[in-house]
């Protein structure tokens, strides 16, 4: 056969492939995981055209194109599976395309089996059963050089043989065999296929008291000891093979442990020193635009709506950027070089006890740089209800957002005294006791859902421990930039679009003669309290100044600012929840706050500075937080000289910022992850319910303690 | 005897897989199938998972996993 210019017919007229003239042929690449699946697809395939979830399951589904011999093919990625017979709902799917019964998913018209060279036995399971489908199959003996290396010869043709079945031998990252692949693709559809017998007669071997499918695998396991008898031969290695010897390190109890912590330490370091000078950049670059937008617009809504809606919102988004990136190169390398499943396998024990399994450790672990890279990396994890349960408490894990909320608040309101030893201070240990709050929070939730709604058969946890391998380039930087497209592209836009809709409500109904009269009236309550005060009144200086502010052109600007958003619907809707904040020390100001951090929490005391007067200062920086300290230690409640801002109040903000679920772009990668919004609306609801909870606890007992 | 109470290094021979849920058949199904020689090559940490040798390939699989595997004299 000969490529047309067209790619239309094929020119030998052959009849099953002339009648798909112009039409797609469906391949469908099944095959166990860490097979070298992903490399065979980006060799066949290129980028995939697709990538997402299967309808109604967490399970991800890849699509290709590429043409062969002026034959258009789909390439239907399978999720990695073991067997035919199904035991999770990622093997699900995988059967159910294979018998066209997935709606929307096209049915294959081929299948091409992939099987590791260098583990063939326990790969032909799946692919003598794949075979018994009666699809047209080839399949693909990958990872032949690591095989080579390891002294395995296998005689291709006589498997093919016996199989009944084209076998192909590929190294995919060097393209070796992929045109002998694609022409074979194209001959097996040219006659009908013929499944190889010969389970039965193994099948009556067995002890009948086995359960059918008990026999069946013991059967099938007999036949393909026969099928590889004389096809592949083992050279013994001279000297024990190198990857034996890494395992004896690193899957060793102790000294495995103890690389696996610096790994993870250096990982989880770099994640957040490598990232952070890139972050930083990133949100350099956007003031720069912001201030640009600020030169070019004149003063009113649209400048608003760009700056504070539409650049705050994108700036929001693509800050993440460095973080997904990163995390995903390492776990791309990790996963390519075979440490992830060690990782998994020495870190199991620890997540069992609290209803997860080994491979939640990377996601829970980088959800302490930031929820959205860890609630991604948890598509490594290859069991659906694992995955779920660790993206639901993976958003308790301190994030670095909270971090400058937790500082801020212990720096200014926990008093800095020693606790038994000298250089353990109160504040560092709250700090410290916020992480551990998120922690504990986490294991409870995991252990209590993974004993009741997520309850069910237990998933079997027969996880194969790779070979070692370098990891494949092109595979690690396809997974980082798809993670980073995938972010941006479907996440980005909604998190924007959260963005604008809280600059609306904060921003809106604005009423200018309201905004003057809140002005003067504060003045007023101002000038009344300074009456009131002693010259030795540690207040005094603060309320003196902020009366003095008001006379100067930004002092009223942000005054003005200030009233304009304790007037809009924000400020209104401040004051509809203060019954509900009321019970953890709070006043209206922080519920508005707390509802506007709703994109992200750390937007919490940029609320706060609009709120009590400051404007938009960075409370993030020396001069900023200093001032927006000094005005919440000012604070009171409305008509009266009660400070709002005590220890208690300062504790239960700190407990509900550690549980809450503001932040609108965590939630919006679980709608993605998950494929489902309702998974986002659980996550919003238990947590804000837990940070409710544990900050009225914390208020009602630390004002007991302290009363 | 079970497959969890083979020591560190040595090999055994399975018999047998107990139980006909889906567990016992993934094990099956992973190579553990009578007749054939697993090598106990190691154990995670706290009692975690068991690291076996079978069929050329490394699997791991947690304790009491292990237990329902039962080993030839």
């Amino acid at each position: 056969m000969t490529a047309t210019p067209d790619g239309s017919a094929s020119p030998d007229g052959s009849p099953s492939l002339a009648g798909r003239a112009g039409r797609l042929i469906v391949v469908a690449l099944l095959g166990n995981p860490n097979t070298g699946k992903s490399t065979l697809f980006s060799a066949l395939a290129g980028i995939p055209t697709r990538i997402g979830n299967y309808p109604g399951v967490t399970v991800e589904e890849k699509l290709g194109r590429f043409s062969h011999r002026g034959h258009s093919i789909e390439l239907i990625d399978l999720p990695g599976t073991y067997s035919l017979v199904p035991k999770s709902p990622d093997e699900q799917v995988a059967v159910d395309v294979l018998h066209g019964r997935l709606a929307g998913v096209p049915t294959p018209d081929c299948v091409v089996v992939v099987a590791d060279a260098t583990n063939l036995e326990r790969n032909l399971y799946l692919a003598t059963q794949a075979l018994s489908l009666g699809l047209p199959t080839v399949v693909a003996l990958t990872l032949s050089d690591v095989a080579d290396d390891k002294g395995i010869t296998i005689d291709s043709a006589e498997l093919g043989r016996r199989l009944a079945c084209p076998v192909i031998r590929v190294v995919a990252p060097t393209r070796t065999g992929i045109d002998a692949l694609g022409d074979a693709v194209l001959s097996v559809m040219q006659s009908p296929p013929q499944p190889p017998q010969g389970l039965d007669a193994h099948l009556s071997a067995v002890d009948p008291r086995h359960e059918p499918a008990a026999r069946e695998a013991i059967a099938r396991y007999a036949w393909i000891e026969q099928l590889l008898s004389g096809v592949v031969h083992r050279q013994p290695p001279a000297s024990r093979p190198l990857g034996e010897r890494i395992d004896d390190v690193l899957t060793h109890r102790l000294w495995g442990t103890l690389v696996f912590a610096a790994t993870m330490l250096a990982m989880f370091s770099s994640i957040f020193w490598l990232a952070t000078p890139l972050m930083d950049g990133i949100s350099s670059g956007m003031d720069w635009v912001s201030g640009l937008a600020e030169s070019l617009l004149p003063e009113g809504a649209i400048r608003s709506l760009v700056v504070n809606g539409v650049l705050a919102g994108v700036g929001g988004v693509v800050v993440f950027v460095p973080q997904i990136a990163m995390l995903f190169l390492f776990v791309a390398i990790l996963e390519g070089c075979g440490y992830l499943s060690r990782a998994a396998f020495l870190m199991d024990r620890l997540l069992c006890s609290v209803g997860l399994g080994g491979k939640s450790f990377i996601p829970l672990l980088s959800s302490f740089a930031c929820a959205i890279p860890g609630i991604m990396a948890a598509r490594t994890i290859e069991n659906p209800r694992d995955r779920l349960l660790t993206i639901l408490v993976a958003p308790l894990m301190s994030c670095s957002a909270r971090l400058p909320v937790y500082l801020l608040l212990c720096g200014a309101f926990v008093p800095n005294v020693a606790v038994g030893v000298s250089w353990l201070r109160l504040p560092a240990l709250v700090l410290a006791g916020m992480y551990a709050v998120g922690v504990a929070t986490a294991a409870l939730v995991a252990l209590l859902l993974s004993r009741t709604i997520f309850r069910g058969p237990p998933q079997p946890f027969v996880m194969e421990l790779p070979g070692w391998r370098w990891p494949r380039w092109p595979v690690v930087l396809e997974r980082v930039r798809e993670a980073v497209w995938s972010f941006l592209q479907n996440a980005g836009t909604l998190i924007v679009a959260v963005s604008i809709v809280v600059w609306a409500l904060s921003s809106y109904p604005h009423n200018d003669a309201v905004i003057d009269a809140d002005v003067a009236a504060h003045r007023e309550v101002l000038s009344t309290r300074l009456a009131g005060l002693s010259a030795d009144d540690p207040d005094q200086t603060d309320v003196a100044e902020e009366l003095a502010a008001l006379d100067t052109d930004d002092g009223l600007a942000a005054a003005r600012r200030g009233a304009a958003q304790r007037h809009s619907a924000l400020g209104w809707m401040g004051r509809l929840v203060e019954p509900l904040v009321k019970p953890l020390g709070w006043d209206w100001r922080l519920g508005c706050a707390a509802i506007a951090s709703f994109p992200a929490r750390e937007v919490v005391l940029g609320t706060l500075a609009v709120i009590y007067n400051l404007g938009d200062i960075d409370p993030g920086e020396e001069e900023g937080g200093t001032a927006l300290v000094r005005r919440l230690r000012a604070a009171t409640w409305d008509g009266t000289n009660r400070k709002v801002f005590t220890l208690p109040v300062a504790l239960s903000i700190m407990v509900f910022f550690a549980l809450c679920a503001q932040c609108a772009s965590t939630l919006v990668v679980i709608g993605r992850e998950t494929s489902s919004w309702l998974w986002p609306v659980v996550t919003f609801t238990y947590m804000t319910v837990l940070a409710w909870l544990g900050a009225f606890a914390t208020y009602q007992i630390g004002t007991w303690l302290g009363g | 005897m079970s497959l969890e109470q083979v020591a560190i290094g040595s090999t055994a021979r399975v018999a047998d897989v107990s139980g006909s849920d889906s567990t016992s058949l993934r094990l099956l199904e992973m190579g553990l199938t009578p007749g054939v020689n697993v090598r106990v090559v190691g154990t995670a940490p706290l009692g975690g998972p068991m690291e076996l040798e079978l069929r050329g390939y490394r699997l791991s699989i947690r304790r009491h996993e292990a237990a329902r595997v039962a080993i030839a004299k």
